[in-house]
């Protein structure tokens, strides 16, 4: 089988992206273990003295490089993959997607500078006026802005593909990538304002005081569709990959893949204030508002719930799969790329259920940061989305570098020991947050934890040490396929699952462009506009930094 | 490029149906759980 | 070309009905709840000036802690704070069962938390908004009252107590 042929220089420049994205994940999972051990009475932060110096520098290390930095990282260069190979056409303007990731590096190096001179111990959300060292703000700008220039890059591409192939229906990969990398460019000019407008000016003495609710909101309209364009490239995966892996399968329904990625468009950002119910500076009118439309982006979830299990059932049936449940045992577990996604996706049905019950409006009175938040998290973007990313990797690593995968037996226990241990950490987090453990504290020596909290923590302790050692295994599976003599016959092929229907059949409202960016702007408007007009009228730049010295 | 399997037509999701009950079910437990812990904690105003 | 028609399988139909019905049940208990019994998030109550609320003489924060504003009821004003160090003023409250108290929080640095274990009083504490919710303490203990926001290296030991007698 011919299939389009990546340059080399472009498979260099994907494997960058995974090649940052991987050191990150290493140095930042380091830290979940230590964490969790920490919270078993496991305190390891002593020994670190010399080179992190408390649990909260350890913390914002963890936040910032995995959920910053391993996922946009891995994501621009998936993205960038399946834009190129999607649409079978070299990128556009090469030079142009270089110079967004050279920015994002700068801006990585930017902002470890202060993290690990413990002068940026804001945690990953770095709510005001928690103050860090400009350098931090400074260097988040560079990444958020390099990404929006490799984003401009894939759109110039697939502006030019249009071109070519006027009456085509775009290829769903390529389709669903540049999506992905439309919403990351609306939802994160939140985190743009809030950084430029106050704390960047406000970090180098140019301005004095900050509004820390008008900044909370500025940040969450980021923060929530954060989560999808995290989850998007996964899902990318498990709609026209994974089907294809996993048994021959072929995608269920691309006219409503398509529609649930529109629809994740549109409804990921205007709910952003879901994650502010208890806010004291927000009225209860528009958190109820954002909780209903919330409830709306769960519906192009359970699509996609549908389409991807029916894909993969697809391809079961059509090698002898039978029964209601048993089917399941015919996907190809041996695969471990098949089988770090099968088991995230497992994990993922709980992860969803979290997070409806913490959106669900009032009933996040119950678990608003509590334990059940890191919990939750856990299971979807360390799970759904990390170890997705892991399996794709699985392939993707040996497509771009012709190594073959060394050791799938080794990349297979490391699926299974990330979600075995995952249960056992996830389900003590939620339960420690449903008994009223707070997060973000190092539980080992808090003054206020009750015996019935005991064993739940040394369960949590217990997780982590399991995905210390499945962590390490990935990374070794890495480093020894990048180092690896043995060279794959012929280039690895893509796993593509094609559709079941012709997609030519896709009605073409799929595939326009404007109604669809249109109606995410207008809806971001009509629930975030009030809410902005009356904050920044009523704006009240009064509240002092507080940083390093007093803080920590 | 239509290249349709004749099964495909006759491809009917029962396991995908399964596989979602369980889900919904579980969904339904859960959430309940919390929401009578919710009530159950009293009012706010 | 735009004549072709959406084709959705009836079993997908028929899930992403289930879908919807599962929705709006879940709205409909989370609105009796919050306008049926009365559990509701926090709404906006005063602005304040971060930087003067813990001393300026007419800002009741100067002088945190309980009043009784009626039988049996309460207004208590907590400040929270991280700087000169990590505390709740007042740390520790004692009422009679069956009273209810209005908490008034607000923070004089960073942002903290405020959850009192076992009720639904679980918010957030920003500097230059107070928050407020109305608890009624029915059954006798002790109740504690922990910060739920990183505020620096001292946010793992902020917490206070009520003490609710018989
Ligand atoms: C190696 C396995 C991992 C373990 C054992 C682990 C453990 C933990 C623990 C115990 C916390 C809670 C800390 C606290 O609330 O005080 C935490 C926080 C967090 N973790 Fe992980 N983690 C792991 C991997 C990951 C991965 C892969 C990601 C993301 C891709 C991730 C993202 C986060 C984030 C965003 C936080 C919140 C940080 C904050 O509150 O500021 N973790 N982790
Ligand atoms: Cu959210
Ligand atoms: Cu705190």
């Amino acid at each position: 089988m011919n299939q389009y042929q990546v340059s080399p220089a472009e498979k260099k420049f994907i494997g960058s992206h995974l090649l940052v994205a991987i050191l990150a994940l290493a140095v930042g999972s380091l830290f979940g273990p230590l964490q969790a051990f920490e919270h078993a009475g496991w305190d390891f932060y002593p020994y670190l003295k010399p080179l992190i110096k408390s649990y909260y520098q350890g913390l914002t290390v963890h936040g910032v490089l995995n959920a910053l930095v391993w996922t946009t990282f891995f994501i621009m260069g998936f993205l960038t993959f399946n834009v190129i190979f999607g649409l079978k056409r070299p990128l556009k303007n090469p030079t142009l997607n270089k110079v967004g990731f050279w920015l994002m590096v700068v801006g990585v190096v930017t902002a470890a500078i202060p993290i690990l001179a413990n002068q940026a111990t804001v945690l990953f959300t770095f709510y005001p006026p928690l103050k860090a060292s400009w350098a931090f703000y400074l260097g988040l700008t560079l990444v958020v802005v390099g990404s929006w220039v490799e984003g401009w890059g894939l759109f110039m591409t697939f502006y030019a593909w249009r071109k070519e192939n006027p009456n085509e229906r775009s290829p769903f990969i390529a389709f669903a990538s540049v999506v992905t990398a439309l919403l990351w460019q609306i939802c994160t000019l939140g985190v743009a304002t809030e950084i430029l407008t106050m704390l960047l000016p406000w970090s180098l003495g140019l301005m004095e005081n900050v509004d820390p609710q008008l900044a909370r909101t500025y940040f969450w309209f980021t923060g929530h569709p954060l989560v999808y364009f995290w989850l998007l490239p996964a899902y990318i995966s498990w709609y026209a990959m994974l089907p294809k892996q996993a048994g021959n399968g072929k995608m269920f329904s691309d006219t409503l893949a398509r529609l649930s990625f529109w629809m994740f468009l549109v409804l990921s950002t205007p709910i952003g204030i879901h994650h502010q119910y208890v806010d004291p500076g927000v009225s209860p009118t528009w958190k109820f508002l954002h909780s209903m439309f919330t409830f709306g982006v769960f519906f192009p979830s359970m699509m996609t719930a549908f389409t991807v299990v029916a894909s993969l059932e697809h391809g079961a049936r059509k090698n002898g799969g039978k029964g209601a449940l048993a089917w399941i045992g015919k996907l190809n577990w041996s695969d471990p790329s098949v089988a770090t996604q099968l088991l995230a996706g497992i994990l993922f049905f709980f992860g969803g259920i979290g997070g409806l019950a913490n959106a669900s409006y009032n009933v996040n009175l119950v678990l608003h940061n509590t334990a059940f938040i890191p919990g939750h998290f856990h299971l979807t973007v360390a799970t759904a989305v990390t170890l997705s990313f892991m399996g794709i990797s699985y392939w993707l690593v040996p497509y771009l570098t012709g190594k073959k995968l060394w050791q799938p037996k080794w990349a297979t226990i490391q699926a299974w020991t990330w979600f075995v241990g995952m249960i056992i950490f996830s389900n003590s987090m939620h339960v420690l947050g449903l008994l009223g453990a707070p997060r973000r504290v190092p539980l080992g020596l808090a003054p206020y934890v009750p015996a019935e909290w005991n064993s739940r923590l040394i369960q949590v302790g217990i997780g982590g040490a399991i995905l210390f050692v499945s962590g390490a295994i990935y990374l070794l599976v890495m480093l020894k396929t990048a180092l690896n003599k043995e060279t794959v016959e012929k280039e690895v092929e893509v796993p593509i699952a094609e559709s079941m229907q012709d997609p030519a059949n896709t009605p073409v409202w799929l595939d326009r462009w404007a109604p669809w960016i249109y109606g995410a702007l207008a809806l971001i408007v009509l629930m975030y506009g009030p809410v902005l007009f009356e904050m920044i009228s009523n704006i009240a730049l009064n509240a002092p930094g507080f940083g390093k010295g007093p803080i920590w | 490029m239509a290249k349709k399997d004749k099964d495909d037509d006759e491809f009917r999701p029962t396991g995908t149906i399964a596989v979602l009950t369980i889900f919904v079910i579980t969904l339904i437990a859960i959430w309940a759980t919390i929401y009578m812990i919710l009530v159950g904690r009293g009012g706010t105003l | 070309m735009s004549t072709q028609k959406m084709h959705i399988d009836s079993y997908e139909r028929n899930w992403m009905i289930v879908s919807a019905v599962l929705l709006v049940l879940f709205a409909t208990a989370v609105s009796v709840a919050a306008f049926g019994l009365g559990i509701q998030v926090p709404a906006p109550e005063q602005r304040v000036d971060p930087r003067t609320v813990a001393t300026d003489p007419n800002s009741p924060w100067s002088n945190p802690g309980l009043r009784e504003v009626a039988p049996g009821k309460y207004d208590a004003y907590i400040l929270a704070r991280a700087v000169p160090t990590w505390e709740y003023l007042p740390k520790e409250m004692t009422i009679p069962a069956g009273s209810s108290v209005s908490f008034y929080v607000t923070s004089s640095d960073v942002q903290h938390g405020f959850k009192i274990q076992d009720t639904n009083a679980n918010f957030m504490v920003i500097p230059g908004q107070v928050s407020k919710l109305t608890i009624t303490f029915d059954k006798p203990g002790t109740y504690n009252f922990i910060c739920t926001e990183y505020c620096g290296s001292g946010h793992g030991v902020m917490y206070g107590a009520i003490t609710v007698t018989p």
